[in-house]
């Protein structure tokens, strides 16, 4: 099931914060969970907290502060900005981000020790940073593809060289989350965070962008959307995947109007996953005329075989704990095709043997 | 052993946690003081243990979370009944499914 985050107004999207049971460290689990909504903010920048906390992270680092704040609507955008402005300096990244960075990592590290810092990432940050890393990673690729037509090539290096400047605003929220904010030397790469999205320091020009307009991810974190874009930024770019797997625009405008023949039909196994996925192997399974395996009181084991591929196995399984109407929904999942019974599919899902499967309550 | 929706509590013997558990980091609570086996991405619900004890980190064939309940404990989450445990050291499995290639923990 995929969820949209939507947020009704633009400013902060964790909203007041109660800074409840401050840790030790000075960050509180509250304050975790701020920046966890912050990352995700698809609502317009709140430009002139960003543009304040630039300029204060300016005065922090030691600099004067940027002669032009300029606003983009994209990192596509901004990157763009950032090559065709002549007058910008040098980058500052070094002095307003890293080095204040390193000197609060320091001064943590040195406090909590090896063992307390790894801890303390553990509860801040750390789970934070994976999904957050690999959303930032997308959307440099998809910057890349669309301004450089892929990862090759000396125009295609320039523009990584560009994107390596920047900082990420709402997605430095991971490591933000580990250092006390609201004073000290991250105040402004702070306030930033929580009001903007990536943005490039310049000794005389700061390049600032906006938030997107839509994220849709699914619960592990991965950009995940059948009908439209995953992400979205105001000027139009834009990202598209299921369940976390890149896929074209043009593919899923096509997902409506599957029919099992074109699915056999397409010899890219990882999209013909995804128009399973999408169409649903119950639907397929009925339409095809596929019969079950094996059946036990674990549920059902299906098999479809496809044409010059691995045959796809499933475990058909329904929900211990029944919806509110009573009904219990079903789910799939895939296993390997050596799979034999469905106990032996159920338990491999927990990594374990089917004789080493046997919960004695299930909800 | 205890399956609540897509994580798996499987009972481990004290003779058998690996020694180092005892000084590992352990994770922190929540805001509400529960200990969190996993957690929606999206809609914030949670998969977690209401009572006394501690939940480590652990890579290997006990892991990858190892759960101590010196009193036992209540399982909750927001779609699915709630599950007491006995006392004692338990795995905690997340559910994965196959993906040719791959493998892909189950999200919905």
């Amino acid at each position: 099931m995929t969820i949209t985050t939507t947020e009704g107004t633009g400013g902060d999207p964790a909203g007041a914060v109660a800074g409840a049971g401050t840790e030790a460290a000075g960050t509180s689990f509250e304050d975790v969970r701020a920046w966890r909504a912050r990352a995700a903010a698809a609502v317009p920048a709140d430009r002139a907290a960003a543009e304040a906390g630039v300029r204060r992270a300016y005065r922090q680092a030691g600099l004067p502060e940027p002669e032009r704040v300029v606003w983009a609507a994209s990192p596509r955008e901004a990157v763009t900005l950032v090559r065709t402005t002549a007058d910008k300096g040098a980058s500052v990244r070094e002095a307003v981000r890293s080095a204040p960075w390193a000197q609060e990592r320091r001064r943590l590290h040195t406090r909590l020790g090896p063992a307390g810092w790894a801890a303390h990432w553990a509860a801040t940050g750390g789970p934070l940073w994976e999904p957050t890393q690999a959303l930032v990673d997308r959307i440099r690729a998809g910057v890349l593809e669309e301004l450089a037509g892929g990862g090759t090539g000396s125009e295609a290096a320039e523009i990584r060289l560009v994107l390596l400047d920047a900082v990420l605003g709402q997605h430095d929220a991971p490591w933000l989350a580990a250092f006390p904010t609201d004073r000290g030397p991250l105040e402004g790469l702070a306030a930033v965070g929580r009001s903007a999205g990536w943005w490039w320091p310049y000794a005389r020009v700061a390049v600032v962008c906006e938030r997107p307009v839509a994220l849709h991810r699914d619960e592990a974190g991965r950009l995940d959307r059948g009908d439209g874009p995953a992400l979205a930024y105001p000027d139009g770019f834009a990202l598209y995947a299921w369940r976390g797997m890149p896929v074209p625009a043009a593919f899923l405008a096509e997902l409506p109007g599957l029919t099992p023949d074109r699915i056999r039909s397409e010899e890219n196994a990882e999209l013909r996953r995804v128009m399973l996925e999408h169409y649903g192997y119950d639907r397929y399974l009925a339409d095809s005329g596929a019969r079950h395996v094996h059946r036990d009181e674990t549920g059902t084991l299906w098999r479809i075989d496809l044409p010059s591929d691995e045959p796809v196995v499933m475990v058909e399984v329904l929900n211990s704990t029944p919806e509110p109407d009573g009904t219990r929904r079903t789910y799939w999942l895939r296993v390997p095709p050596s799979t034999r019974t469905a106990r032996e599919g159920v338990a491999w899902t927990f990594g374990l043997t089917a004789q080493g499967y046997a919960p004695e309550r299930e909800t | 052993m205890y399956r609540q929706g897509d994580v798996l509590i499987v009972p481990v013997a004290n003779d058998a946690v690996p020694p180092h558990v005892a000084a590992a980091p352990k994770e922190r609570r929540d805001a509400r003081g529960r200990l969190v086996l996993a957690l929606g991405e999206v809609t914030g619900h949670a998969h977690a243990v209401v009572g006394p004890g501690d939940l480590v980190r652990e890579p290997g064939p006990f892991g990858p979370l190892l759960l101590h309940l010196p009193q036992g404990g209540r399982v909750v989450h927001e779609e699915h009944a709630a599950i007491t445990l006995p006392k004692g050291w338990y795995r905690v499995i997340r559910q994965r499914e196959y993906v040719p290639g791959s493998v892909r923990i189950v999200a919905d």
